[in-house]
């Protein structure tokens, strides 16, 4: 038996989970492909760029639909409103789908969802969309620069404007152009027992293609593979997917052999690894974090890699462990936060964090730093890390926290590589940012217990 | 894996009964392999082994949850009932809509012919019922209400 693979209805039904039911982008588009293994490769592609991509360019795509429905996108049924957006990113952004296709699939999909009476305002807004493609007229960027960005690039306003203010025009461009850009996954080859050139060899002879990314000399990006598990070296543990900003972190951290550090939210455990394979089989990692899920990621990472220097355990890291005082070389506190610096990977992030949920993961962040700040021996390390750019959560909490715990910055430039160099580097901390470095944005900073 | 071919209806074998399988032999153990790889090969949830050009009384079925091997089913309880579209490897580019029962329950033996009793419900009762009846020299075509249609395929251009 065989049955007509819907790859509209199917890539309907997930964005409807991830817009009304707050499900996670990438989650929600793993388990409904999952539960179709028997689709073709090809369809399950078009499926994930089709989510992805309206989710991504959704700001776009509404006020593209708003110049020609009589109805505005705010007011109409959440199916109506998807289906619409879909079809305009195909008319938009998918070159090899003919604009009569993505019409005609609209309509049939919402008269099979039962929204009979409305095909014909389907058909017509998406018709008049592809006829006008080339002639929407979008916000006038010399008459608002803030409305411009973020139709052009799917900004929420106000973020928009908060990164104007911060950053100025220029960077805040790059940025948003950043986010939008494709990136291949970036790799870390582990160093120890392991030749990363005869890594790098084999992961050709298997297809896949690997190129040289910056800052580091074991870092790689790998493309041109159609999933990890298939990879043999991956298998084997020859290699650890991350971004080259977590890797700095390690880097940062220095680690010597025979050192005891204490990462408290670890998973998936790619920093606890580096900073194992850094080790090279001495010394202990204790990486913790918070649920049974996430220890069992870093767990199955540890497996996969044969790390003999690390353990992974269930912790809650804003409760403090008594057993943990002054106890370690070093402290790594990469915590929980608004995560916007790695929006290019995770394209829902942009529309769920509000200024609010700011507030509350400043709360969280200190109370975390204020236990990290009692499990370092005196003259031990802490590097305070986390993925995103705002403000609060990056150097207004290094501030609060020099002024409230005995310790010290410590300059970053003797483990960067000098391209990386800054006032701020001497200092001890660094706020990458996606567009501007070649890494997802993301801060970081060195201290010393006195 | 072996890819064998698969007949298309108008081919007369598609009309008859099968005979029950009495012993499982290393000869139907390579025919439950092959037809696994055809079904996968061709993109089907499930096919019977006479659309492979086997008289036998075996069907294998995937809904994505996992294979199954049905060695002489007998379907014994059916409930409820669904109708939408469904196609077949055999009529190839096709579909149309049928009614089936939504919740099927069926006796078979695997293939080690260990008796076990499956109960499917949605895509998979209508796996079942499709493919058991394919034994018996049925064709969905039998039951569709109104007319067949062509499936469109302009969707798989993209590729990542």
């Amino acid at each position: 038996m065989t049955i007509e693979s819907d790859v509209r209805g199917t890539a309907l039904e997930i964005l409807l989970e991830i817009i009304q039911g707050n499900e996670y982008s990438h989650i929600a588009v793993r388990n409904a492909l999952d539960k179709m293994q028997y689709l073709p490769k090809q369809e399950r592609a078009f499926i994930n760029r089709l989510v992805e991509g309206t989710l991504e360019y959704m700001l776009r795509i509404d006020y593209v639909l708003d110049q020609y429905s009589s109805v505005k996108v705010k007011k109409m049924k959440p199916v109506i409103r998807n289906i619409l957006r879909c079809g305009v990113y195909q008319i938009l952004f998918m070159d090899s789908v003919p604009d009569s296709a993505a019409c005609n699939e609209a309509v049939k999909l919402a008269q099979k969802k039962g929204f009979y009476s409305l095909k014909g305002f389907v058909n017509g807004v998406l018709r008049t969309v592809a006829r006008e493609k080339d002639h929407i007229v979008y916000p006038v960027r010399e008459k608002n620069l803030s409305e411009y960005l973020s139709v052009w690039y799917s900004m929420p306003l106000w973020l928009v404007e908060r990164w104007l203010g911060e950053y100025g025009p220029e960077i805040t461009e790059t940025m948003l152009k950043e986010f939008l850009a494709d990136r291949p996954t970036t790799i870390r080859c582990q160093l120890y027992r392991m030749d990363p050139e005869l890594t790098v060899s084999s992961l050709i002879k298997q297809g896949a293609k690997v190129e040289k990314a910056p800052y580091l000399p074991y870092a790689w990006y790998l493309s041109d593979y159609s999933h990890l598990a298939g990879l043999k070296s991956f298998v084997m543990g020859r290699f650890v997917v991350q971004d080259i900003s977590s890797m700095l972190v390690t880097e940062a951290a220095a680690p010597k052999k025979g050192d005891y550090v204490i990462d408290l939210c670890a998973a998936p455990g790619g920093k606890s690894l580096h900073v194992a394979d850094r080790m090279e089989g001495y010394g202990h990692v204790d990486a913790r974090d918070l649920t049974d899920y996430k220890v069992e990621l870093i767990q199955e990472n540890i497996k996969r890699t044969g790390a003999i220097n690390i353990a992974a355990s269930k912790k809650d890291a804003t409760v403090r462990d008594k057993e943990s005082l002054e106890k370690a070389d070093i402290v790594l506190a990469d915590v929980p936060c608004s995560g916007l610096g790695v929006i290019g990977k995770k394209t829902d992030i942009k529309y769920r964090v509000d200024q609010d949920k700011i507030q509350e993961l400043v709360v969280l962040q200190r109370q975390i730093l204020h236990n990290a700040a009692s499990y370092v021996k005196p003259g031990g390390t802490l590097i305070y890390s986390t993925c995103t750019i705002t403000r609060e959560e990056n150097i207004e909490n290094v501030e609060w926290f020099l002024e409230n715990y005995p310790y010290k910055l410590e300059s970053l430039d003797p483990y960067l590589c000098e391209e990386l160099h800054s006032e701020t580097t001497e200092k001890g901390y660094l706020q990458l940012l996606p567009g501007v470095h070649k890494t997802d944005g993301f801060f970081l900073a060195r201290f010393r217990k006195k | 894996m072996a890819i064998r071919k698969i007949r298309i209806m108008g081919d007369r074998i598609l009309t008859k009964k099968c005979r029950p399988v009495d012993e499982v032999t290393p000869k139907i153990k390579t025919l439950i392999k092959d037809m696994l790889d055809t079904m996968y090969d061709a993109y089907g949830v499930g096919l019977a082994a006479p659309q492979v050009g086997i008289l036998k009384r075996i069907v294998v079925i995937d809904v994505g949850d996992r294979p199954w091997v049905l060695i002489n089913p007998e379907i014994t309880e059916t409930s409820g009932s669904q109708t939408g579209d469904e196609g077949c490897l055999s009529l190839p580019g096709k579909s149309g809509t049928v009614t089936r029962p939504n919740v099927v329950t069926v006796k078979a033996y695997d293939e080690n012919m260990e008796p076990f009793t499956l109960t499917g419900e949605g895509l998979l009762a209508r796996a079942i019922c499709h493919e058991c009846e394919h034994l018996d020299g049925i064709m969905y075509v039998e039951h569709v209400e109104g007319e067949l249609h062509d499936n469109q395929y302009d969707e798989q251009e993209e590729d990542e």
